[in-house]
């Protein structure tokens, strides 16, 4: 039977929602549905668009798989120095994007500690360049899958790697047939989420990459250069990015909060 | 020596050493409390801890360096842990998979098992749709798949329900009776030790504390736990010449009053175990008249029933297990925590003189 | 029951409260602290922020609150939000927009920009001349079109007549000129095209870049108009603004960071 919240409850949830809801709500409204079509060729919605997908999706794809190593690694391995490790791979979580874009800047600018090498020795820049945007993405994105890894890799009852190794499994096959099977829905929620992490990423790209329609302008930059030239076009940028997040949210269907 | 263990494991500040050995075709029960060291033998016979001296030796061949995968070693698990991912038939393949098989030859041989020992499961279920004794039957399947050199069986009954176990048991009886290698057992109980082992290893601390067969510890329990599980009262203490003929034993917890030896010279003498059936204590509800020349007086513990009969752990001075049929436990409104009065004659206490040796084997 | 709708109406009266205190400057003016709002140009950063400390120290009991930012962006700022007493551009497009809606008073032009090509200290792209901006993997950097900087640059090289060849290299579009030279000052990019201004800020930062001139024959000259926005609820405050930047303390420190006198007339 289902019981209702106290009416405080109630009414500061009302307000919580609403206080998500309604800029997006607003969004919806003040689309120039009109000239929606027009709008959006002004502001290259088209190539912002793909140019998004692209590097989402290669910015996920090398979280995932430099990620989920890492992340075993930190979980069931013990050295010097693994609690600093750890921190700092999920620190890109809680640092202004534009910090870390900074950091990448005299990481592996081309003046930078790194990226000074990468230039002289290989003729590699990759700022201004989409591989540097994937970079810039893939530096804030990453601790999501690793921190989705890392706790599902916690939650598994120990039990069943030792029977799997008992049994006759060698430590591959065990992590192959019996731990990744196991904790799959953890890495897939993680894997989304690094995703939809991927694909609102700005400060960090704007910062390192730059900004060059069908280069490095992914949907965020565009959105924030067409609010000054063409609002209209803005908020229907807006609408596209919302639309594409509210899809793979739905799909997730709350498993975003799920503890095994 | 087919089997031949004699392995220290540390865990922590915790060291476990024990030491027994198995023929073809025996069973051997490893038997003690929680906390014993059983499930630390058990990782070392799999692989799964390193040994800290020692040696496992299957036929002469010591493969106590080998990894968990190469040794010829079938496990079933306490709680079957069959992989709730995977089918039953996969769990059942995944000995042979894990070493390489093929998937075809290996599900053929899956399915041959599981139509010995576990008919009617369905191969294609997942195990969380399985009740606790088919997990167990499953888990049995997995553990000979690969046709082991050994087979290692840890608290095979624990998580099956009282409904499901006799059938279980039967099952296993008839499985160990065609296993053709040694088999090692591990159990806390001690009915599960009796009717499927042929020989019983106690362990308790770390240590083994007693080996024989059933009948041989029955008949002459060495600890306290062992003679607990035969249902025998067992004293330790120094023994003083008492009056008229009969003796004190001075155990840590209390006197008992036993009938002197004979034969032996009326001086006082340490290290005297002395023996007492829990079926010669009897119960009453107020201090009883009569002949016996124990009586004791204290709060009831604990109550087991074990069929019709039933064991009341007293906490007298010294302790006593008494058993009584569950009729009585009605009649006196036993329970836990009431006060009783025990009573037993000293003529049904047992003396072991320290002039015997120790029985081993 | 009658408790909870208590409770909910005195957290609704207290969220209100709460919003319209933020329109602070609606309160009695006269009393206490004045308080202007001043959006200017990114460009103006350094010189105005100098003014508005200038202008504190000579009228006490007046602040001033500075909104920097790409001129375009505060004038749509302005349009839908309201919120600025004192208007300074960049460019009298910007102006013009403001000048439409809400509407200014006192409109003056108070300074005079040009551009000029930067370069990182070490010239990794060997660009000496405008023409060089034309050299294949030259990395030039510039402010979007619809920033004024940017709009400038685009005509600077449109007058120049390589602006498609120019446009091929650009490899960023930024925000304003102040990212712009960052850019350039990081080394990552080999050009940019800034104000000249802003090269005096930077070398007062202590930022290194290069300068190359731009001919006069092909640059713009960028006119930076202010004025009192009409609706401003400071109105005298605003206008004595106004009068320091166009008198002589106000013009001797944006001289003093490289901007130009108004034209004349």
């Amino acid at each position: 039977m289902r019981r209702a919240l106290p009416l405080p409850f109630t009414v500061l949830a009302i307000l919580g929602a609403g206080f998500v809801v309604l800029p997006v709500v607003a969004l919806v409204i003040r689309v120039p549905w009109g000239e929606a079509r027009h709008a959006l060729e002004g502001v290259g919605a088209s190539t912002a668009f793909r140019l998004s997908l692209e590097v989402s999706l290669a910015a996920t794809a090398i979280s995932v798989v430099v990620g989920i190593p890492l992340a075993w690694t930190l979980a069931r391995i013990t050295f010097p120095g693994r609690s600093v490790l750890r921190a700092m791979v999920v620190l890109p979580v809680v640092l202004p994007p534009v910090v870390g874009g900074l950091g990448l800047l005299e990481a592996l600018g081309r003046g930078g500690v790194v990226g000074r090498w990468l230039y002289s020795a290989l003729g590699i820049q990759l700022t201004f360049t989409t591989a540097g945007a994937i970079v810039a993405t893939t530096f804030v994105a990453m601790p999501l899958i690793v921190l989705a890894t890392e706790s599902g890799l916690r939650s598994i009852d120990l039990r069943y790697e030792r029977a799997g190794a008992a049994l006759g499994g060698s430590p591959w096959y065990v992590m192959r047939r019996v731990t990744l099977p196991m904790i799959a829905p953890q890495l897939a929620a993680g894997a989304v989420l690094t995703w939809a992490r991927a694909l609102g990423e700005f400060g960090a790209t704007i910062t390192f990459a730059g900004n060059l329609a069908g280069r490095t302008q992914t949907l965020p930059l565009a959105v924030y250069q067409a609010r000054e030239t063409d609002p209209g076009g803005a908020v229907l940028l807006s609408l596209i990015l919302v639309a594409l997040s509210l899809v793979v949210l739905i799909a997730l269907r709350g498993r975003l909060a799920e503890a095994r | 020596m087919p089997l031949d263990v004699a392995v220290t494991v540390r865990r922590g500040t915790f060291a476990v050493d024990v030491a027994f050995s198995a023929q073809d075709g025996e069973t051997v029960a490893l038997l003690g409390p929680n906390g014993a060291g059983k499930s630390t033998v058990v990782e070392a016979l799999a692989g799964l801890v390193p040994l800290e001296a020692g040696h496992v030796r299957l036929d002469g061949v010591s493969i106590d360096a080998l990894p968990p995968e190469r040794r010829p070693i079938g496990i079933a698990f306490q709680d079957a842990l069959l992989f709730p991912h995977l089918s039953v038939l996969e769990n059942v393949a995944f000995p042979l998979r894990a070493r390489g098989t093929r998937a075809d030859p290996a599900r053929a041989d899956a399915l041959e098992i599981l139509g010995e020992l576990a008919p009617r499961v369905r191969t294609d279920t997942k195990p969380a749709d399985l009740s606790g004794g088919e997990r167990q039957r499953v888990a049995l399947a997995r553990a000979l798949v690969t046709k082991p050199r050994l087979l290692l069986l840890d608290e095979p009954l624990a998580a099956v329900d009282v409904s499901g176990g006799p059938e279980l048991r039967a099952l296993l009886r008839q499985t160990l009776a065609t296993f053709e290698g040694p088999r090692v057992l591990v159990t806390h109980d001690p009915v599960e030790a009796t009717t499927l082992a042929d020989r019983i290893v106690v362990l308790e601390d770390g240590r083994v504390t007693q080996t024989g067969t059933p009948s041989q510890i029955r008949a002459a329990p060495r600890t306290r736990y062992a003679a607990d599980l035969v249902g025998v009262n067992l004293f330790v203490g120094s023994l003083r010449p008492g009056e008229a003929g009969a003796g004190d034993l001075d155990t840590a917890d209390g006197t008992v009053t036993v009938p002197w030896p004979d034969g032996i010279r009326r001086n006082p003498i340490d290290d005297v175990i002395a023996t007492l059936a829990a079926a010669d204590i009897a119960l009453h509800a107020e201090r009883p008249e009569g002949s016996p020349r124990n009586v004791l007086h204290g709060p009831i513990e604990e109550i087991a029933i074990l069929g019709d009969r039933a064991r009341v752990r007293v906490r007298t001075s010294p302790l006593l297990v008494a058993e009584v049929t569950t009729g009585s436990v009605e009649r006196l409104h036993l329970e836990t925590g009431i006060d009783v009065w025990a009573s037993f004659k000293a003529v049904e206490v047992h003396l072991v003189v320290p002039t015997a040796p120790p029985d081993t084997l | 029951m009658r408790k909870a709708t208590r409770i909910v109406a005195i957290t609704l009266a207290l969220m209100a409260a709460a919003c319209s205190s933020s329109n602070s400057r609606t309160t009695s003016p006269g009393g206490g602290t004045t308080k202007l709002t001043v959006f200017a140009a990114s460009s103006l950063t350094g010189a105005f922020t100098q003014i508005g400390i200038d202008f504190e120290a000579s009228n006490s009991g007046t602040t001033v609150d500075f909104n920097f930012g790409s001129s375009t962006d505060l004038a749509a700022q302005i349009a839908s939000e309201g919120t600025a007493d004192v208007f300074a551009s960049a460019s009298g497009k910007a102006m013009d927009a403001v000048q439409a809606k809400p509407g200014v008073t006192g409109r003056t032009d108070f300074a005079t920009n040009q551009l000029v090509i930067v370069t990182p200290a070490n010239d990794p792209g060997g660009v000496s001349s405008m023409q060089d901006l034309t050299k294949p993997d030259v990395k030039l950097v510039l402010a979007a079109v619809g920033v004024p900087v940017g709009d400038y640059a685009r005509q600077a090289l449109t007058n120049a007549g390589i602006l498609d060849a120019a446009t091929a290299n650009v490899v960023s579009d930024e925000q304003d000129d102040a990212s712009v030279l960052a850019k350039v000052a990081s080394g990552e990019a080999d050009a940019g095209i800034v104000y000249t201004s802003d090269v005096s800020t930077a070398a007062s930062s202590g930022t290194h870049v290069r300068s190359v001139d731009i001919p006069a024959a092909l640059n713009v000259t960028a006119t930076y108009p202010i004025a009192v926005v009409t609706g401003a609820t400071r109105s005298a405050a605003a206008q004595a603004f106004v009068a320091y930047v166009t008198g002589s303390s106000g013009q001797a420190t944006l001289k003093t960071f490289g901007f130009g006198p108004p034209p004349a007339g």
